[in-house]
């Protein structure tokens, strides 16, 4: 009996002490997987796209017009477009028209009625402003703005 | 002691009066500066018709009563300026109507009636209809105080 208390004191240091090991064994096992999955991310977020994946070859190099038809489309856009400075208020109104806006010579007066606006705001932030006094809507306030330029 | 004050309180309200037609002057220009409102040949109007009721209330303090008349003159000049730019704010509402999105499909199928109330009440377009009254309040306290004002000595004939 006075034996068996030093025995099972001794079992149960040891066996906490292996409880103590395997828990810190655990926290220390799944850090492996970390790098494990880490170059995977890494390899997504570094891999090259997929036109280069195939020959090696940029965009550019493949095609000069991948860039090209978009400036051609916004060249096409901005020469519909007139000066919501220096055009004439018929100008306007027929610009305003081919953007399908209604009451295109209502508008085409009130686009000149707040000359001028300033030529480095191709979003004619001015005209909105004071479009939005008349409640036109989104709508018809973006068809407005996309037939005009500063 | 009496007499005194009874001499004094007309002068007070007189100088009472100029003092709110300043108050006036001072506040529609600021109301008109913060609206930019200069905006076309029309838009300056009440600019000249501020002009003139402030060269009018200069007028009305002159000694002697010499600027009554021409304060006068001015004063409804202005009176007429005012009514006619609240008529005219009613009128740009108006004819905003089919712009408003709300109404655009529907304002030329409202009654007469509506669409005027819609105008004057700024629930289409973008003019303030009764800031232009203003004006007209402030041409009106500067009429009244030119009555009771000194009145200019008219040369008597000898004999």
């Amino acid at each position: 009996m006075t034996r068996t208390l030093p025995r099972l004191t001794a079992a149960c240091g040891a066996a906490l002490l292996s409880v103590g090991l395997v828990a810190c064994g655990s926290s220390t096992a799944t850090s492996p997987g970390t790098p494990a999955t880490a170059p995977v991310q890494n390899e997504i977020a570094t891999a090259p796209p997929a036109d280069d994946a195939t020959d090696g070859a940029t965009a550019d190099e493949d095609d000069p017009d991948d860039s090209g038809d978009g400036g051609t489309e916004t060249a096409e856009a901005d020469e519909d477009k007139v000066s919501a400075n220096t055009a004439s208020e018929d100008e306007i109104a027929q610009a305003l028209t081919t953007a399908g806006v209604s009451n295109p010579a209502r508008w085409a007066e009130e686009v000149v009625e707040y000359r001028p606006y300033p030529t480095d705001d191709p979003d004619l932030t001015k005209l909105r402003k004071n479009l939005a006094k008349y409640n036109p809507g989104q709508e018809t306030t973006d068809k407005i703005v996309s037939a005009l330029t500063p | 002691m009496t007499s005194a004050g009874a001499a004094t309180r007309p002068g007070l309200v007189r100088h009472g009066l100029v003092a709110l037609t300043a108050v006036g002057i001072l506040a529609a220009a600021f109301e008109l500066f913060s609206e930019h409102h200069w905006n076309g040949a029309e838009q300056l109007v009440p600019w000249v018709a501020l002009a003139a009721v402030a060269a009018a209330t200069v007028l009305v303090l002159l000694p002697g009563g010499s600027g009554v008349g021409a304060t006068r003159v001015l004063a409804l000049l202005v009176l007429g300026a005012s009514v006619y730019g609240v008529v005219d704010h009613v009128l740009v509402n108006y004819g905003s109507g089919p712009l408003d999105e709300r109404f655009a499909d529907s304002w030329d199928a409202l009654p007469l009636l509506t669409r005027a109330w819609y105008a004057a009440s700024k629930e289409v377009g973008p003019a303030p209809t009764l800031a232009p009254g203003v004006l007209g309040q402030t041409a009106l306290l500067l009429l009244l105080a030119t009555v009771g004002a000194p009145r200019r000595q008219r040369a008597v004939a000898p004999g």
